[in-house]
Parts: structure tokens; sequence; C-alpha cells
């Protein structure tokens, strides 16, 4: 057995999978055990039947959409490797992405995408509600995603908006209504997410930088940025606005008419007043921005901060008092996917939890869904210090192998549990939508 | 005839259209140098390094995407462009030679697909393909999409080529008998080909650059000008304008080729 | 035989007909229709409501077209200042017909390269640490960065006159290459001043050229949305932004409402130029 790479093991499976759909013997709900069980026997039968069955998975093509966070080559080599069918991954904007998963289901098999777009993605119905009794490391999740309970007391269990929680269950095998409780149905298996804050570069900000109100800070006049994404730059609007006391909301993440109003009002104000440098749309964006020096604080997300380090800029990004936005992301599959592509796609999603992806982004600064898993494949000295706020024992190096901190220093925020437990609210689909997307093109077009 | 003399007007106009073209071609040099940095260059001045680290960097693997396929992809697609824009503005020349019910409408269609803001274009045929259920893919929405930005330009120049046309050379070539495909292919074709170079080149180049008109309608693979608007916004480092620099090749290299063509054809005009 | 001739020149013009009606008629007429469904949030359906207008007869709406005609009007001005003599140079005072094609190709070529590329080629040079700044603040003109050279009105502006200045150039120095200079010379001989043969001569006859190189600038600038966005920083809009936002956010029947008040705006404009000007001595 020792000769059997993960590779030759998978492309087995697969095929016994497809073998046993084929004499229609299939059974959903025991998949996975069942294909490793065929495994061994297939294999034992001899060579002939799987190496057939094996060129036949290596046809499989999948097709990814998502954004330039995670479709990343390094990551689709590794996929493909691992796995032996191949990837093709396109990377775009928030907003096309959520744009193509509903409006272009026959451009995609696989949707990389956000919690937040659940509510607008799945009345679609182009996505598959996923069996989760097909991923082996369902249970090794975060409860973020499942129970929402992540530890008592915790801020995050009572966070506002369109938290993982919220929207990760279906009712049933072919419902679009969301669960309240975890069922055997998800919308997406989650990858990856994060707390998100404000970014600033500390050689040119000479203050201390403790609250979202700094946003609206006279001293950063013209060199501030926001997010031109509705869901998210709505969020980070509404931190800055309850920070700086301008207004109260009864629920940041599900607001009224009235308070979209006001929040557009204030919004326009900033703006009219020279406030912001620019609206950026991708996160690389907020890196060029940042580096170039056009601006020097903003709501940026983890890997924009990694991405201005690795170039030998400081940059900085700091806890704040009110806490953190928070935001999730996974992996659906298409309703269009079926036998053999279909039996792919699940085993892309058990590879995804099994780790490296896992610690690929977490050099980024991104958690993993399943971390127990992610910690295998991370030094030990990473581990400490992107999850538990401990002090670099060596120099810290992103997935690309640039320097991203000195030996000696600690992660802003601190450890998960600090940064993750203390999201207070999550980008956001609301109940008023439409109103809210109307409103947000008045505050950029102004 | 002496040289006239040079008046102070000369002067000023002369300097007005150094600057105009130091005002076009300025900002590339910009791009040009920057995409000559050190692989640890960024994306603003000083220049890092020197090197041809970002230009190489293009023909191979980026951290997100990649440029080859997309490239190739523009090229078929600008070659199918070209091929059907010369072909249908020669027949629709031919046919505007005589006057028939419904030319006006035509020609006032043809000139409202010039006019029309191109991403009214887009968003139309998007929706179009939407509605009846048809996937928007590069070969089918952004060819037709192209077309409407194309065949305008190649219609207005046969209509000025047809125009300019001498109608002696065919009536001689029907008096010794030929037929009416054998006198297009012998006589009219030939004494075209000059401006069907320059319809072919600018048909080509149009497409090979569109980018407004095939924003919403290129599907799942992207072309060219599609991929470098991408880059816009997932990339951060000079490979970004390494692409520029060797598209902007690219198209020289076209127009060296179809100038030289050009001159080829005209030489051997009787 | 003239039946045949008739059917052959119908056969002749179908394939470039077939084209337009199917990817430009038909998606205007497409566009026309769903401007009146509705939207729920996610997705839209056949309906006929007027809510789409509705919308755009906001205070902020009609601020995005005020901001586009503010655009527009801004590059057709200095386009045609910039063109206008530039074309008349070449037409004028260039003589040999080498150098005349020579200087002639050398403005056309930027226009054959990628627009996108073109745009971004002004950030090196605008920002804050860009070139222009460090030329300014090293000559003791200015003593901090100058803020306003990119992600503003004034980069959009700019990148718009790069790309689109030379759509009025060409058709200027058309119409000027085709006046008579018999005509110039029997001005001259009886005692016209230089300027009034500007004035009574080159200019009325120039005139087509303009309005076309008119049409070329406004049904461009109209519809823009990529330089607006680049070179705004995301902050700046126009009505082809505020578009493209809405079909970012899947709002079809808004964006076609908007799309339909567009094109008839555009429409209006070039109608009026071309009832002005008798452009079509010019085809």
């Amino acid at each position: 057995m020792a000769k059997f790479t993960r590779r030759n093991l998978i492309q087995t499976g697969l095929a016994a999978g497809a073998v046993l759909a084929a004499k229609g013997c299939a059974n959903s709900t025991d998949q996975s055990e069942s294909t490793e069980a065929t495994t061994e026997t297939t294999t034992e039968d001899g060579p002939k039947s799987p190496e057939f069955n094996a060129n036949h998975s290596k046809d499989v093509t999948l097709r990814f959409i998502g954004t330039g966070v995670s479709q990343i080559n390094e990551i689709r080599e590794k996929a493909e490797e691992d796995l032996g069918f191949k990837l093709e991954m396109r990377a775009l904007s928030t907003d096309d992405n959520n744009q193509i998963a509903i409006t272009q289901p026959g451009q995609y098999d696989i949707f990389d995408g956000e919690y937040f777009s659940l509510p607008l993605v799945i009345p679609s119905g182009n996505l598959r509600p996923l069996d989760v009794k097909r991923i082996r490391q369902f249970d090794k999740l975060v409860p973020i995603f499942t129970t929402g309970n992540l530890y008592d007391g915790a801020p995050v269990n009572e966070s506002q908006g369109t938290a993982p929680r919220k929207v990760m269950f279906l009712t049933g095998e072919d419902s679009t209504e969301f669960a309240d409780e975890p069922t055997d149905w998800a919308t997406l298996i989650p990858f990856q997410y994060n707390a998100d804050t404000l970014g600033w570069r500390p050689d040119l900000v000479d203050k201390e930088i403790n609250s979202w109100a700094q946003l609206f800070d006279s001293d950063f006049q013209g060199k501030t940025a926001i997010l031109d994404i509705p869901s998210i730059g709505i969020m980070d609007a509404a931190m800055a606005i309850e920070a700086s006391g301008l207004m109260t909301f009864s629920d940041k993440g599900n607001m009224t008419r009235e308070e979209l109003d006001q929040v557009t009002e204030i919004l326009i104000e900033q703006k009219r007043n020279g406030q912001f440098r620019a609206f950026w749309k991708t996160f690389d964006e907020s890196v060029n921005l940042m580096a170039s020096s056009e601006v020097i604080l903003q709501s940026m997300w983890s890997p924009a901060v990694t991405a201005v380090r690795a170039r030998g800029l400081p940059c900085q990004y700091g806890p704040l008092k009110e806490g953190y936005r928070g935001w999730g992301g996974g992996i659906g599959l298409s309703r269009n996917l079926s036998d053999i592509e279909l039996d792919a796609a699940y085993e892309y999603l058990n590879w995804m939890l099994d780790g490296w992806l896992g610690a690929f982004l977490g050099r980024q600064g991104y958690y993993s869904a399943a971390p127990e898993n992610s910690k295998k494949f991370m030094e030990d000295y990473e581990w400490a210090y992107w999850y538990e706020g401990a002090e670099a024992a060596e120099e810290i190096l992103d997935p690309f192998g640039e320097k991203i901190a000195e030996k000696g220093s600690k992660r802003d925020g601190g450890s998960f549990e600090e940064r993750m437990g203390n999201v207070i609210c999550w980008n956001s689909v609301m109940d008023e939508q439409t109103y809210l997307v109307q409103k947000w093109n008045e505050f950029v077009a102004a | 005839m002496t040289k006239p003399k040079r008046s102070l007007t000369f002067y000023i106009l002369a300097a007005i259209f150094g600057l105009f073209v130091l005002f076009l071609y300025g900002p590339m040099t910009a791009v040009v140098l920057l995409s000559l940095q050190g692989p640890e260059g960024s994306l603003t001045f000083p220049m890092r390094g020197f090197s041809f680290y970002w230009l190489v960097s293009v023909f191979g693997e980026q951290r997100i995407g990649e440029f080859v396929t997309p490239f190739l992809r523009s090229f078929a697609l600008g070659l199918l462009v070209m091929a059907l824009s010369v072909a249908f503005s020669v027949m629709a020349g031919l046919a505007f030679r005589r006057h028939f019910t419904g030319s006006r409408f035509i020609f006032y269609l043809t000139i409202t697909s010039l006019i029309v803001p191109s991403i009214l274009v887009s968003l139309g045929i998007g929706i179009a393909f939407n509605i009846l259920g048809l996937n928007v893919q590069w070969y089918s929405s952004a060819l037709g999409g192209h077309l409407t930005w194309t065949l305008p330009f190649a219609f207005l120049i046969m209509l000025g080529v047809f125009n300019r046309f001498n109608p002696t050379y065919e009536e001689a070539a029907r008096d010794l008998g030929a037929s009416d495909t054998q006198s297009f292919w012998q006589i009219v074709l030939p004494l075209i080909a000059p401006s069907l170079i320059g319809v072919a080149m600018l048909s080509f180049t149009l497409s090979y650059d569109e980018f407004n008109r095939t924003a919403l309608i290129s599907g799942e693979n992207n072309t060219l000008p599609l991929e470098i608007f991408g880059m816009t916004t997932n990339v951060t480092s000079p490979a970004l304008y390494a692409v520029g620099t060797v598209t902007t090749i690219v198209s020289f290299v076209v127009i060296a080729i179809a100038l030289t063509a050009y001159n080829f054809f005209m030489r051997r005009q009787p | 035989m003239k039946t045949w001739k008739q059917l052959q020149t119908y056969l002749l013009v179908t394939p470039q007909t077939l084209v337009f009606l199917l990817f430009l008629l038909f998606p205007l007429l497409t566009i026309f229709v769903v401007s009146f469904w509705e939207f729920n949030g996610y997705a839209m359906s056949p309906a006929l409501i007027l809510g789409n207008y509705k919308a755009i007869f906001t205070p902020v709406y009609l601020a995005t077209y005020l901001n586009t005609f503010k655009f527009t009007v801004i590059v057709w001005g200095l386009a045609l200042a910039i063109a206008y003599p530039v074309a008349y140079f070449l037409a004028f005072h260039i003589h040999d017909l080498r150098w005349q094609i020579g200087l002639f190709v050398l403005c056309t070529i930027p226009f054959f390269t990628s627009n996108i590329i073109r745009m971004i080629s002004w950030i090196p040079f605008l920002g804050r640490e860009g070139i222009l700044n460090q030329v300014l603040l090293n000559l003791g003109i200015v003593q901090a960065p100058v803020d306003i050279f990119l992600y503003s009105d004034f980069a959009v502006v700019l990148a718009m006159l790069h790309l689109y200045t030379l759509f009025m150039v060409v058709p200027i120095f058309n119409s000027l290459v085709r006046i008579d200079r018999d005509l110039i010379a029997a001005a001259l001989d009886s005692g016209a001043s230089g300027l009034q043969v500007f004035k009574e001569v080159v200019l009325p006859l120039s005139l087509p050229g303009i309005a076309i190189g008119s049409i070329f600038i406004v049904t461009l600038v109209m519809g823009e949305f990529t330089t607006v966005r680049l070179m705004s920083g995301g902050q700046a809009s126009s009505v082809g932004s505020a578009i493209r936002n809405q079909i970012g956010s899947l709002q079809y029947p808004q964006a076609s409402a908007n799309a339909v008040i567009l094109l008839l705006v555009t429409l209006a404009i070039v109608v009026g130029i071309m009832r002005t000007f008798d452009i079509r001595k010019e085809l």
C-alpha cells in the first residue's frame, strides 16, 4: 500500500464511486464510507478496472468562480496535484461573482463566495444543497459556522448582520429556505473567514488608532478610502457612524429605510467634505492605494495588509474598541453537477478542509474553517503567531515567501479568540437590500 | 516653386502639434519604463532595478490567472471579426452602388450602431441572451458585439471606396464576356485590395482592443482587454505594465504588417 | 434580369443587416421592454411598471446626468480646442505628402493600442508620488504633493482627452484637406487677410468635420464608465457607471430604464448636431 499516493487513492475512490453510481447502488448518505471500502476491494481486484476509471476522472475539469482572494494559481496547482483532476479558476470582483452565480448558472461548477451573498444566491436555486455526511471533516468546523457559539460569552455569538450561522443550513435536500438549526444540508462548506478592521500606515499616521470613528477624523481628510461593495461598505460605514455617535441603530445588520436614508446622508456629507481619497472594489486595489501612500487609513482585508508589508512598507491592522466586522467564505456546488463531476467536487470539499489550504491562506492572515487540520501543515511558530497571538519565534513569511513580520513581533489584535470572538457584525444582505443598493449608488454618485 | 516662408503661425501650430504628440506618447513611456524594473519593482516611480523579468513573466503564470490564453482568444476573435467585417462590408458596399428600397433604413441602422453608447450594446445583448436562455460566450455574443462596432467603420470606408471606384474597368470586363463573379474576383477585388487592407487592419485592432461592448458579454472566458481590466483590480506588481508594453508591441506589429501589405498592393496598382 | 439584380442587391446587404438586427436592434428593444419589468431583490420578472423611470427623476440621478453632461461638455470643448490646431497644422502647414501621412499616422498609432493600458499609464504619472508631483516638488513650485492630479475630475477629463481627441482630429483633418486651395488663393488675391480667409472660407467649410467629431465625442463620453471609475478612484459618477453599478447588483430593469433615457438623450444631441450641420457630404 505504501506506493499508493493520495492522488491515486482519490482517483480510484472517485472511479469506484462512479462505478457504484452507474450500477445504481450508490447510497448518497453513505458515499464516503462506501467509496473508501470499495477503494480497497478494487485495488485488490487488480489494476485493470481502476486504471480505466482513473483515466476517466482525469478528464474532469471543475470550473470555479470566486474573487482574487482565493482564486490563486498556487492553490489550483496543489489541488490538481493532490486530486488528479483539473480546476479552472476565474477571479472576479465580489459584485460580478454574485451576479454570475445568480444569472449565469451555466458558467461555473463551483461557487467560491461569501456567506452574505447567500440570501441573494440561494433563492435562484442554482446551488445544490450539500450533504454534510459526505464531508469527512465536518465535525472539525469551528462553531462560528454551525452552532454559532464560539465560546461562552463571546460577543460574536450575538453578532449582527448576515452571520454564517444564519445562512449555513437549509431545511431540506430540495429546499431554498434557511434553517435556524443545523441540519444535514449545507449551503456552503466554509474554508476561510476573518475579522476585518481598520488598517493604516504607522509611518504616515502619527496618532493612535483605536476606534472606527477615526475613519471620519478630519486629520485624515483626503487620505481615507472606503469599499464600494454595498453589503460590506455599509457595515464599515455603520461602525464608523455608530462609533462617532452620529446616530444609533436598532440592528446594524438589518437597517430600516429611515436608517439607510440617514446613513447615506452622513456618508454624502463626508464625501463632499473630501474625506475619501478613493473607493475600491477588490482588495488588491486597496493594496495599491495604501502602498502608493494615496491612502493612509482604511478598512482593509487581511491579505491586503500582508501584501503591503511584503513590499517592505509598515502597515498596522489594529483592534478597535468597538470590535470587528466579520466575513466568511465558502464553497458551494452548482446544481448542474452530476455523477463523476459531483463526486470530484465533493472530493475537492474534503481536500479543502484537510489542512494544506487552511495553512496556505493562514499565512496571509485568514483563519481556517478546520483549524486543527491546518495546524498540521504549519510550523509551530507560525501557528503560535497567527492563532495564539504569541511573539514570532522566527521571521514570518507569507505564502509566496516574502517576509511580512520581524522575529519577536506579534499579530495585531492578538489570538484567534480575541479577534474572532470580538466580531460584532458581519457583511450583510438586509431585508431592504434593493433600497440599500439604491441608496449606496446615490452615495457613490453624489 | 519656392519654399513658402515659415510664418509665426507655423511655429505656434508646430509647437501645439508637438505637445499633442508628447501628450499621446508621454504616459506610455512611463508604462514601458516601469515594466522594465527588476523583480523588486512596484507600481510607482522611482524605478527599482532594471530587467526584463516582468516582460518575460507575462508569458508565464501569474499569481491570479494568466495572459497567454486570453491573448490567443482575443487574437482569434480579432481575426474572425476582421474576416466577417471585410466580407460583409464589401458585400454591402457593392449593394449600395444602386439605390434600393430600404437602403436609407440600413444606412441609418449602421450609423446608429456607431453612435449608440457602447455600454447599451453590451447590456442589451446580455439581457437578450439571458432572456432567451442562451449562454454568453466570446465566440457568440461578444463576436456580435464587436461586429456592431467594426462593421459601421468598415461599411463607411467601403462606401467611400466604391464612390471613387471607376466602373469603366468593370464594364470593359463585362463587354468582354466576364460574368459578375469573374469581374468581381478579377477586376474589382484587386482594385479595392489596398482599401481592404485598411478595413481589415482597422477591424482587427478595434476588436482586439474592444472593451466597453464586450464588458458584460464575453462569458466565462475573458478577452485580453477584459483580463487586463481585471488585472487593474487584481494585480499589484509591474506585471500589469508589462502586459501593457507587450500588447502595445503587438498592436505596432499589426500596424507595420498592414502598412507593408498596403505598400505592396499599391505598387501593383495599374 | 432586373429582378435578379434586385435580389442580388438584397442578398448582398443581408449579412450586415442581420448583424445589426440581431445584435443591435433586438437587444435595444429588449432593454426597452425590460425597463418596465419588476425587480424583487435578486431576480427580475415581467411587468408593466413605471417605477424604474420614476427612480431616475430623483435629485441624485439627475445630478448624475448633469455630471455626465459636465464631462461631455468639458471634454468636447477641450478636444475641439486641441484638435483644430493640430488638424489645421497637418492640413495647411505640411506640404510634403509623405510628411503629412507620416505625422498623421504618428497621431493615430496610439488609437490602435489598448484603451485600458493608456488609461492606467496616467496613474504613475499623476499620483501623490508620481512623476508630475516629483517634478513640481523639485522645482519648488509646490511645497506638498498636489492631490487633485489623480482620483479627481481633472484626471477623468485628462484621460478622456487622451483617449478621444483623435476622434475629433481625424474628421476635421479630413474636411480641411478637401478644401480647394484655389478658393483660398482667390480670397487672398481679392485682398482678404489671413484671419478673414479663416473666418469666411476655412472655418465654414470645416464645420461638417467638427460636427462629425463632436458626434463621436458626445457618444463616447456619454456612455463612459471605465475611465470614470479608474481615474476618479471610484468617486465620480456618470450615467454609464450608474448603469454598471446597477448591473453589478442585478438590478437589470433599473439599469435598462437608465439606458433608455441615456439613449434618448444621446440621440437627441446627435440629431441636434446633424440638423445644424449638413454632414451628409462628408460621408
